[in-house]
């Protein structure tokens, strides 16, 4: 059983932990919004920012042994999810319309006094992409009908 | 995990070179290295450089464990590292994973390791919570991404990043920062703005900065998530009611973004045709 003053004195470095787990998470999901150009990986950046904010805010609330910091992470929930519903239309629509997921693919909304992204050097294909197990061969291979394959859509 | 940095404190003799401040400057400076070399970039980023890269993170990482305050509390020490392992090395793979798809998965990850650090700090409805709301929503996102991601590998610009290098080093230091006046935070302060308690205020007591003592018994209590319900439906409830609305308002408006947004396509499209046919 531990007496409230031990409580006491292992709440300082149990907020100090809890802080800097939500700091870290924080800064991991900064350093993904400001890079990543990918539409979806941004948004995941920015939820991984709003789970630090989160982290931070129950640290706090366990501190004061007050319920305002969890009521408030569960507002940050509520906001989270509104977000989530309207960004990814957006991303829907952007995608729609260029058909990529790049964020460059909008920077003709740029200031006029900025240069255009231009990618220079673009890194190959790593040579170690997954590469899949193969299957052995379990029949013989049927005959296709390679009229239909032409007309099949891409996928 | 929190470094106990005292810069200008006195330092044991014989390894004065060891100060938190140097121990703290070397986890930020292998941190910003780390995070430049895993992020995906031009030039040469082989699986070397990845691996060093990785090396340098658990380095960072050991020195932020290192550097941190002891608990007290054997078990609930190994239990908080152990879920803040989860969460952070997974958040760290979904900001450098080059796969859309396995940065999802990498963020459902990282989101059952906040949840456990929310277990951790006392918070039983959100961290089961975060697991309910977010595995929805983390699966819709991967369906989003499967939907949308293009069969032919990876393209370019999940490839290629804007800025690894200032990125990195302005992630890293704003994470040392934060994480030095995290260090600093003395009982005192961190009671500062603690409304005093009503039987404080009726007595006429000064608040003394005794943190957590009596009512963090409350917060533990068995009873933690009808006081929570009572808490957020009593004081909070006119808050409640206004996030019903933004979720409601939300909805609706998703909705009208992709149905005008439909009809804006197709009366471009119709003009088009318009156009040429005339």
């Amino acid at each position: 059983m531990m007496t409230p003053a031990l409580i006491a004195a292992a709440a300082l470095p149990l907020l100090q932990n809890g802080l800097v787990v939500g700091a870290i998470l924080f800064s991991l999901g900064l350093v993904g919004i400001l890079t990543r150009r990918n539409l979806i990986v941004m948004f995941l950046s920015a939820e991984l920012m709003l789970q630090g904010i989160s982290v931070s805010l129950v640290a706090w609330s366990r501190y004061h042994g007050d319920f305002g910091g969890q009521v408030l992470v569960i507002f940050v929930l509520s906001v989270a999810a509104c977000e989530a519903a309207v960004a990814l239309v957006f991303v829907l629509q952007a995608f729609t319309r260029t058909g990529r997921l790049d964020a460059a693919a909008w920077q003709s909304l740029r200031e006029d006094n900025l240069d255009r992204t231009v990618d220079r050097e673009i890194p190959a294909l790593d040579a170690s992409s997954p590469t899949f197990p193969r299957l052995t061969q379990a029949g013989n291979l049927p005959e296709t009908d390679e009229q239909a394959a032409l007309q099949r859509d891409h996928v | 995990m929190t470094p106990n940095v005292l810069l200008f404190a006195e330092t044991p003799a014989g390894i004065d070179w060891l100060s938190p401040g140097v121990l703290l400057a070397a986890a930020v400076t292998s941190l910003a290295v780390s995070l430049w070399l895993l992020l995906p970039k031009a030039g040469r980023s082989g699986p070397w450089s990845r691996r060093m890269g990785g090396l340098l993170g658990l380095l960072a990482l050991g020195l932020f464990i290192v550097t941190g305050q002891r608990l007290g509390n054997l078990g609930e020490e190994a239990v908080l590292l152990t879920v803040s392992l989860v969460a952070v090395v997974s958040a760290a793979a979904t900001i450098t994973c080059r796969s859309p798809v396995y940065a999802a998965i990498w963020f459902a990850l990282c989101l059952a390791g906040v949840a456990g650090v929310l277990l951790v700090l006392g918070a039983q409805f959100l961290g089961v919570a975060t697991i309910v709301v977010y595995a929805g929503a983390i699966l819709v996102m991967f369906l989003f991404v499967l939907m949308l991601a293009q069969p032919s590998g990876l393209t370019t610009s999940d490839r290629i990043t804007n800025e690894p290098l200032l990125s990195a080093v302005a992630g890293a230091v704003l994470l040392g920062l934060l994480s030095l006046s995290i260090g600093r935070l003395s009982a005192e302060e961190a009671a500062c703005c603690r409304l005093p308690s009503k039987a404080a205020a009726l007595s006429g007591a000064a608040a003394t900065p005794t943190p957590a003592t009596a009512e963090g018994f409350d917060l533990l209590a068995a009873d933690q998530v009808a006081r929570l319900g009572g808490e957020l439906f009593g004081r909070h409830l006119v808050a409640v009611e206004a996030v019903g609305v933004l979720l409601l308002v939300a909805l609706i408006g998703a909705i009208a973004i992709v149905s005008h947004g439909l009809e804006g396509d197709q009366a471009e499209t119709s003009s088009l045709q318009e156009g040429r046919s005339t």
